[in-house]
């Protein structure tokens, strides 16, 4: 099967649910359960927003599809050009909270995902990468 | 890993590796074409006294079948000993032997029986290495090197592939095991029970939940009884994976009773300093049964005694 | 369904809305302010939220739902979350949200049943 790949600007609020449309359309595409689809696409709606919120309109996210045999998997990645996360274990911490969002943030959606790393350079921005990887039907 | 093997097999590149491990050059692949002609010329000679050899044993002769399928395996046979000293080993080769490996596991051909026909394939092969005029005596410890190499690299492939093949079976029942083991069944309007059997780990307790919620919305269920007689023991993550589930139950608008809490579960719950508090909670399934149907029945208003 | 706006719709003394199936920030802020209009001009006392099309709910919308319940009740109203979807729910869990004092239930039907005279809480 042949990796499908994209990205799609993170400039206004309208953004947010575009990015969660494609990476559901994607992520059903790829194969998919319900209940991993909406853990995916949940991630991206949190993440979409951290990154308008950061970034002053210039981020973006980038998303492709990965196989392995028996697996099924999506890579997003999520990139601002803010003021970067001085702190990542704090930020990653359930609770700590930036920007007004609820302060589940980093935390819930590591629980959600396979995998979640995230690169940050002060004053230069942060890149968060997630993985979801389920079971091919 | 669940999911190496098949990573590994699949996977070209380790191969090329491979070939490193067991020190399989160029050189090898020269001392093989060597013995390509000979390969040929008694390729159907070896394959009848291989067969004939295998006929001999009565377990084996029902893997062999019927006539029509004997002659398909010999042909198949005879080009699977012409492809070794071929002198090309590359992707289709790579393919061909992982294939090999499959349709044993999928016919149920043991191992041992696949492992054998190499050894009587070399006691086949071997007088016409060193008994043969046309090698001097380097070129035929050159030829059987290279020869012992390149059986070792199919050996490997096809046995990966067998071992895979068998862990593909064993993970999809596993997974139908998980799910029969915890049923969820409606046991009246408006209750349904699930009765855990063994140890919640993770990925178990996500494909519970998922089943667990289904049920109750699709039976449209107010009460959920969620049995834990079956449970040997509890531990911090079992006990938090039974509370993220009696959140989610909570937020569809449904209950959760939780019923077997026997008295070693009860005290490692409190040595664990788990609280339940909140959780109506019940010795047995019959006790729980009874605290649902009170509950529902509060919300009807008897008129005779209205 | 139109996805831009939200239709609050009376029903004796109590409000319903049904939220669309992907809401995005602009009809969830648009949601809190209809509401609690709509509760001061008739007096609602109660809202019920049919989220049962939504399969989505995260941080933001969540933590609308809860403030917006908060309040209701501060206008004297109680609200009900009817039909979350179980994928919905299992996410919520698991990403770690609370509807605050948001009463939930499986359907319209049984969220009317809350609010009607002969209800008592179990």
């Amino acid at each position: 099967m042949a990796n499908e790949f994209g990205e799609n600007p993170i400039q206004t609020e309208g953004d947010i649910v575009t990015c969660r449309k494609l990476i559901r359309n994607a992520s059903v595409a790829a194969g998919f359960g319900m209940t991993d689809v909406t853990r995916i696409v949940t991630a991206v709606s949190e993440l979409a927003r951290n990154v308008y919120v950061h970034s002053g309109s210039h981020g973006v996210m980038r998303w492709q599809t990965l196989y392995k045999p028996g697996q099924i998997g999506i890579q997003l990645e999520f990139e601002d050009y803010g003021v970067g996360i001085p702190d990542i274990d704090q930020a990653i911490e359930a609770g700590f909270t930036t920007a007004g969002s609820m302060g589940m943030g980093l935390s819930g959606v590591k629980r959600l995902m396979d995998d979640m790393t995230i690169k940050s350079e002060t004053s230069v921005g942060t890149i968060v990468t997630i993985e979801k990887w389920g079971r091919a039907k | 890993m669940e999911h190496s093997h098949s990573k590994y097999i699949s996977n070209f590149n380790s191969w090329a590796e491979q070939k490193r491990f067991v020190d399989f050059t160029d050189k090898d692949v020269e001392f093989l074409k060597k013995l390509h002609p000979f390969a040929i010329e008694y390729a159907d000679t070896f394959v009848e006294k291989l067969y004939e050899h295998l006929m001999t044993f009565p377990d084996t002769k029902r893997f062999l079948g019927d006539e029509k399928m004997l002659m398909r395996l010999k042909l198949a046979q005879k080009s699977y000993f012409i492809d070794l000293t071929s002198g090309e080993y590359g992707e289709e080769y790579f393919k061909s032997r992982i294939k090999v490996g499959i349709v044993h596991q999928r016919i149920g051909l043991p191992p041992r029986i696949y492992m054998s026909t190499y050894c009587y394939y070399m006691q086949l092969i071997i007088p016409h290495i060193y008994g043969n005029p046309a090698f001097d005596a380097e070129t035929s410890n050159g030829i059987f090197s290279a020869l012992y190499k390149i059986i070792n690299l199919d050996q490997e492939l096809a046995i990966s592939a067998y071992v895979h093949a068998t862990d593909e079976v064993i993970s999809r029942q596993t997974e139908e095991i998980l799910e029969m083991s915890t049923p969820v069944i409606q046991i009246w309007e408006g209750v349904v029970a699930a009765p855990i059997i063994g140890m919640l780990d993770n990925g178990r307790t996500q494909q519970f939940m998922e089943r667990l919620l289904e049920k109750i919305v699709e039976t449209n269920s107010p009460v959920a009884l969620i049995d834990i007689t079956g449970v040997p023991q509890i531990d911090t993550a079992t006990a938090q994976h039974l509370i993220d589930t009696i959140n989610a139950v909570k937020l569809l608008g449904s209950q959760v009773i939780i019923t077997g809490v026997r008295p070693v579960i009860a005290q490692t719950l409190v040595h664990l300093g788990i609280d339940l508090s909140g959780i109506v909670t019940r010795p047995t399934m019959a006790s729980g049964l009874k605290v649902a149907l009170d509950k529902l029945s509060i919300k009807f208003i008897d008129p005779s005694k209205a | 369904m139109d996805e831009n706006t939200l239709s609050v719709i009376k029903l004796k003394n109590i409000l319903l809305v049904t939220v669309p199936d992907e809401p995005g920030d602009d009809i969830i802020h648009e949601l809190q302010t209809k509401v609690l209009h709509a509760i001061e001009k008739y007096q609602s006392k109660g809202l019920i939220l049919d989220i049962s099309n939504v399969n989505i709910l995260d941080s933001f919308f969540a933590r609308t739902i809860s403030e917006t319940t908060q309040m209701v009740a501060l206008m004297g109203g109680k609200t009900v979350i009817a039909g979350m979807q179980p994928c919905v729910a299992i996410t919520a869990t698991e990403l770690g949200l609370h509807l605050g004092k948001a009463i939930s239930t499986l359907d319209v039907d049984r969220a009317l049943d809350i609010f009607s005279d002969n209800f008592k809480l179990v």
